[in-house]
């Protein structure tokens, strides 16, 4: 599993979930049911203010593990990628990229 | 579709929760929820603000509480496992909200009521089980939420399956049934970890499995996402660990999602939930179901199940009485007039007459005879331990309350009006304050405690908010910042609210240097500073932890603890976890019994006169008292000397000329800088001027200007000006301008014809938004008609808009203009005792040691530390020889010598006198150190001189040193032992060797300052004269004598920093400094404090320019236009020939007491 941090391009469902992204030059689609939840930022670190009335995201961002195969649809394994959205911005950033033969759920 | 919130903390949970109840009860009410939970941890500590949120917002509320349990199988005082949600079920007649209380304080019960206590706040499951149930119908009146933080919920991520199981079995097994459910919440925190959805399914699970309901909650922290980052700084506050700390280990919330979701995004979290399942809508609807008819039960009837306003008192029989508590009240008045009023008649009679039955009829009218009764007992009960005590506040405004010796100022001759106090429209508990004796407040607790019983009487705490000093070191602590650096940055907050720190940044100078670091845009060094700023202001305010309230008891009938839950004091005491805002909505009857140092100041004064003077004959010699009606002396002091304070009549001519001299120093309320410009000023004749100087020193006169127009009328400068020739009856005695409440009220009466009642309720509404329109309005159409024209009218009601708000109850100043008077009358005539009984209680605003120079400037002797003649206060003592002999000085104390103990201090005197060192090693037991700083202190120099040494006080503390130093074993080098019974003197004291020079006043004084704190030998400022001579100083003693506008430099060492509001709202900084001859106060105004900067609050010896302002005839100040930190010789004004300073040693090179020398923390 690699951790870093790179812009891409998310196109999402009205529900907020996403469907496609477009990642280094490449176009993907969501093949599976995505998982979503919320992790904690280092907000200290990372920030240099954190006024009353920030409001969202300044704490946590919301990541979603999604599964995605390259387009035009290929027949191969999927990759699992980890997606953050940054909840004031809506900014997308892929943060993971897991070992695709171990997805893990909840 | 609605959703009720079942499990929310809120602010009160101090260093948990965000968001006080009024935006939490708003925020629900607005997303259409019909209730709202507060479930603060360890109490009910926002109960009844939550209360009061929900009634406003127009929804039920549900109370509770988050509580620790102890573990079943550990430790059963020490070891816990989990937390648990109570929720009190509602509509029962009190019976769940009854158990709740009682819980709580179980939960207390075993803690220590002091910080870092081993026992933490917890209560066993046995407990819980037995709360649960009603004693009476043995119905379950409590449901208890087993949720993600209680034992079961933090099982589920542990590698043991069934662990999750086996401990929800015995929470079934052990609590009644139907008293149990499941809390399912998930904050959508990562896959798997706690707060996780695939954690919330296995509780929603387990509850299936075992058939127990289970409710949705969001565990909700703060009202808004924006609140997680506070939550964040709590968290470090709480435990002491900076946020890199705590995320590593990993105790921080795992995210920020713990706010007040909607009912909408609830209902999505459900659904996320019972998807994760595997289950159906069916289940969903169960799920949101389950929750809502949790609320339902547990909906609170504020007046059925809390009593909400509806006044307690103790029952008649424990006060003592048998017949009906008012026709009780009505013969104590009747007995109470030939005490009050010997011989009154005619007119006077019947004034006196209409007026109480005006009163009696108001408080029959109201149920209130029982209050009245119940604090005259309590008065009473003070009174019969031989405490001072004093009525204070507007309880003043009652003839009752005089008649029934609550109160010591007759409202008649003040004209102070009742409906100030109590009135038909105002169905509240009326405060009534007791001021007594500080020494002796806790045994005035104690004593009420056992006079009324403990089911009936607790203490009344208090919440201590975030200001901004605490919330810049936590905010700085949660950053993982250097603490010496963040105490640098709190040293400099000086009064400001948090909230305002940036704000602060830009406009204090004092702030300036830190403004600048903050400003310069390097990211990773300045970060920190920035990120500092925001978190003090998030913490601003917030609730950090309650304490004993300084004077408020609780009392009430045998129910009282079924009302208030409680807990441990430091004191010991029970106290409740309501404060002073929650007694009215609880109607719970609060008596404000407040320690008044000068109280006690003034008794300790009163026991040294009869101690010296143990007769009539000679208090009234001593103190040139009046004659008297035989010629004897006047009938206030008593055949063996005792003077009866509270009889002494207010027109003495000597305590009038000394307040107009400005000499206040140690008198109660008018001993400040600004109070002694203004009495300079005022030059007051009579104790109404007294309460007129104590009413106009005020923030609001002193904002408004009224102090100016007031003073100029009063010595007849400008004409007195009245908007109505009505009104002069009402305004004649401030000379036309409004002062009082009382005035405001007559105002009303007089131009409207509403009665002095509503006149009362009128000016409560004064300042509110929406009120005020409405008695704008009445107020302007009642006056038209009765013919008052629209000039007069636009003019009254600019005043009264103008000062109703903050103007000053007369009866407040009444009750405080009484002990000024009696302290001043006893610095006039007693001023040794006085000034003993000020050093002993320490009553005032400046440090101790200024006292030293008034005693100077009096005449009055300080007699020195010695071994046999200080006792464990301050003595008046007649001087036996020397210069002094035969005038009365006083003797210092043993008391407060840094490093002496208790017992030590109880020991020397229980053995006094000593013949030789060797006698008071073996009686007192003193340790080595103490026994060196005594001599250090020069309390052994006569014992010295006796003995025919030739040594000198080095020598003597050299000897001690190497003792000291030798003493390995425990009676080391103690070989003058055998000596004690042989009267030859001290061979050790003779035997001492001499040799080194004698200590240098500099080093005496050094040694007073660290080891007492007050300068005694010689003035600390005296080393600096020949440096302050070259720069050219002007003393305080000659400046009164230099015209007005005079530029000069002063010096003199920091003891009093005040920031009065003042005109305009712009911050003015008052420093005094006293340099030896006398006090200076100057006054910085903005273009001074940008001079200052940081010098303003962080400097002990100060050189300032100014000009010299007259204050009055015998008044002067200073207004300062530069200062100089006296310590830093270089940076100093020398003139150009005397350029090379150098630095002579000082007394406070080396100390770090400031607090007590300057009056200065940090």
């Amino acid at each position: 599993m690699g951790m870093f941090s790179e812009s891409v391009d998310v196109d999402c469902a009205a529900s907020g979930q996403p469907l496609k992204l477009r990642w280094a030059g490449q176009h993907y689609t969501v093949c599976a049911e995505p998982v979503r939840w919320y992790e904690r930022r280092q907000w200290w670190a990372e920030e240099r203010r954190a006024p009353l009335g920030s409001g969202p995201g300044l704490v946590d961002h919301e990541i979603w593990r999604v599964q995605v195969r390259l387009d035009p649809q290929d027949a191969g394994e999927p990759l699992t990628l980890d997606l953050s959205r940054h909840l004031g911005s809506g900014r997308w950033r892929l943060v993971r990229i897991h070992d695709a033969l171990q997805p893990r759920t909840a | 579709m609605s959703f009720t919130h079942l499990h929310v903390s809120t602010a009160f949970s101090a260093h948990y929760g965000v968001s006080w109840p009024e935006e939490l009860a708003q925020v629900a009410a607005a997303d259409g929820a019909s209730a709202l939970a507060c479930t603060d941890r360890d109490g009910l500590y926002g109960t009844i603000k939550h209360l009061k949120a929900c009634m406003a917002a127009g929804i039920d509320p549900l109370v509770g509480v988050d509580l620790a349990v102890f573990d079943d199988d550990g430790d059963h005082r020490t070891q816990l496992a989990g937390r648990v949600v109570v929720l009190a079920r509602g509509h029962n007649n009190g019976a769940g909200y009854r158990a709740l209380c009682r819980l709580v304080s179980d939960a207390h019960a075993r803690t220590s009521g002091k910080a870092g206590g081993a026992v933490p706040v917890a209560v066993t499951r046995a407990e819980l089980a037995s709360r649960t149930l009603d004693p009476q119908t043995l119905k379950p009146v409590l449901t208890v939420l087993i949720g993600p933080d209680s034992d079961v919920g933090r099982a589920m991520g542990g590698r043991r399956y069934l662990r999750p199981r086996t401990l929800f079995k015995r929470w079934l097994e052990a609590m009644p049934a139907g008293s149990l459910v499941a809390e399912v919440v998930s904050q959508l925190t990562t896959p798997g970890k706690p707060l996780s959805t695939a954690h919330a399914v296995r509780m929603l699970k387990l509850a299936e499995e075992h058939h127990v309901p289970a409710v949705l909650t969001n565990a909700v922290r703060y009202c808004a996402e924006d609140g997680a980052a506070t939550a964040d700084v709590l968290d470090s506050a709480r435990t002491l660990k900076s946020l890199p700390e705590l995320a590593a280990e990993p105790l921080l919330q795992p995210n920020g999602q713990a706010w007040l979701k909607s009912a909408e995004q609830m209902l999505q979290l459900g659904k996320e939930i019972i998807r994760a399942a595997g289950y159906g809508t069916a289940d969903l609807k169960q799920l949101m179901a389950q929750t809502e008819a949790l609320a339902d039960y547990c909906r609170i009837d504020p007046v059925s199940d809390m009593g909400w306003k509806q006044p307690v008192v103790p029952e008649a029989s424990v006060i003592g009485i048998s017949q009906d508590p008012h026709l009780e009240l009505v013969q104590r008045c009747e007995a109470g007039i030939g005490r009050r009023f010997p011989g009154i008649s005619g007119p006077a009679h019947k004034e006196m007459r209409s007026r109480l039955e005006h009163e009696l009829g108001i408080i029959r009218n109201l149920g209130f005879s029982s209050y009245f009764l119940t604090v005259a007992e309590v008065s009473r009960m003070i009174l019969d331990m031989g405490v001072r005590a004093a009525a204070r506040g507007s309880g003043a405004s009652s003839l009752v309350n005089y008649l029934i010796d609550v109160s010591q100022v007759d409202p008649l001759q003040h004209d102070l009006i009742f409906e100030r106090f109590l009135s038909r429209d105002r169905a509240t508990l009326p405060d009534i304050d007791i001021d007594v004796e500080s020494a002796e407040r806790h045994n005035v607790y104690r004593k009420i405690f056992d006079r009324f019983g403990a089911e009936r009487v607790t203490l009344m705490s208090m919440q201590n908010g975030y200001r901004a000093r605490g919330a810049v070191r936590d905010a700085g602590m949660a950053l993982g910042m250097d603490d010496d650096d963040v105490g640098e940055i709190a040293k400099q907050l000086w009064r400001f609210s948090a909230r305002k720190f940036r704000e602060a940044l830009v406009e204090k100078p004092e702030l300036r240097e830190f403004a600048g670091r903050v400003e310069q845009r390097g990211f990773a060094e300045n970060q920190q500073l920035d990120l500092l700023v925001d978190l003090t202001e998030r913490l601003d305010r917030l609730p950090r932890h309650i304490s004993m309230h300084p004077c408020g008891v609780i009392l009430g009938d045998a129910t009282l603890l079924d009302r208030t839950p409680v807990q441990p004091s430091g004191l010991g005491l029970p106290m409740s976890q309501f404060d002073k805002h929650d007694m009215d909505p609880m109607g719970m009857l609060k008596l404000d019994v407040l320690g008044v140092r000068m109280q006690s100041a003034m008794a300790f004064a009163i026991r040294e006169v009869i101690r010296i003077h143990p007769s009539k004959a000679e208090v009234v010699a001593a103190g040139a008292h009046p004659a008297g009606p035989d010629g004897s002396g006047p009938d206030y002091i008593a055949e063996n000397g005792h003077i009866d304070l509270n009889a002494v009549p207010l027109d003495d001519e000597p305590t009038f000329e000394l307040i107009r001299s400005t000499h206040t120093l140690g008198c109660f309320q008018i001993e400040s800088p600004g109070q002694r410009e203004l009495i300079g000023k005022m030059a007051p004749r009579e104790f109404n001027d007294l309460i007129i100087d104590i009413s106009l020193f005020r923030p609001g006169p002193m904002k408004s200007d009224m102090v100016r127009p007031f003073l100029e009328h009063r010595h007849g400068f400008a004409p007195e000006v009245y908007p109505h020739p009505d009104l002069k009856p009402v305004l004649q005695e401030t000379h036309g301008v409004t002062v009082f409440h009382e005035q405001i009220l007559k105002t009303f009466d007089v131009m409207t014809g509403c009665g002095l009642a509503r006149a009362d309720e009128f000016r409560r509404a004064l300042g509110n938004e929406v009120l005020e329109l409405k008695v704008e309005e009445f107020f302007r159409r009642e006056a038209r008609i009765r013919g008052y024209s629209p000039e007069v009218v636009d003019n009254v009601w600019g005043t009264l808009k103008a000062f109703g708000s903050f103007g000053f109850c007369k009866a407040h100043g009444a009750a405080f203009a009484v002990p000024t008077y009696q302290s001043a009358w006893l610095k006039a005539h007693h001023p040794e005792a006085f000034l003993a009984g000020l050093w002993e209680h320490d009553p005032g605003m400046y440090p101790k040691r200024l006292l030293v120079a008034e005693a100077r400037r009096l005449g009055i002797p300080i007699l020195p530390l010695d071994i046999n003649r200080s006792q464990a206060e301050y003595r008046v003592e007649r001087v036996a020889d020397g210069a002094d002999a035969g005038k009365l000085g006083i003797r210092l104390s043993l008391n407060g010598i840094y490093g002496l103990s208790g017992a030590e201090l109880k020991r020397i005197v229980a053995g006094q006198p000593y013949d030789s060192l060797a006698d008071l090693r073996a009686r007192s037991r003193l340790s080595r150190p103490s026994i060196k700083r005594l001599a250090q202190l020069g309390a052994f120099d006569s014992l010295h001189r006796e003995s025919g040494g030739a040594a000198n006080r080095a020598d003597l503390v050299q000897h001690l040193q190497k003792l000291q130093a030798a003493g390995g074993t425990r009676k080391g080098l103690d070989i003058m032992e055998g000596q004690l019974a042989l009267p030859l003197g001290d061979v050790e004291l003779r035997n001492v060797k001499p040799g080194l020079p004698a200590p240098t006043l500099v080093d005496n004084v050094r040694a007073e300052l660290d080891l007492m704190a007050i300068d005694v030998s010689g003035h600390l400022m005296d080393s600096h004269r020949p440096m302050l001579d070259r720069l050219g100083v002007t003393t305080a003693d000659k400046l009164l004598g230099l015209r007005n506008g005079t530029e000069v430099l002063v010096a003199g060492v920091r003891i009093a920093t005040q920031t009065p509001p003042m005109r305009g709202g712009r911050r003015v900084v008052f420093i005094s400094i006293d340099d030896g001859t006398g006090c200076i106060d100057s006054v910085f105004f903005h273009e001074a404090q940008e001079q200052a900067g940081l010098l303003l609050f962080g400097t002990r010896l100060l050189l300032i320019r100014g000009t010299t302002r007259r204050t009055g005839p015998r008044g002067i100040s200073l207004s300062a236009s530069m200062a100089w930190d006296l310590s830093k010789v270089e940076t100093l004004p020398f003139p150009e020939n005397q350029r090379e300073g150098t630095d002579v040693p000082h007394p406070l090179d080396g100390i770090s007491r400031s607090l007590a020398i300057t009056g200065m923390g940090g």
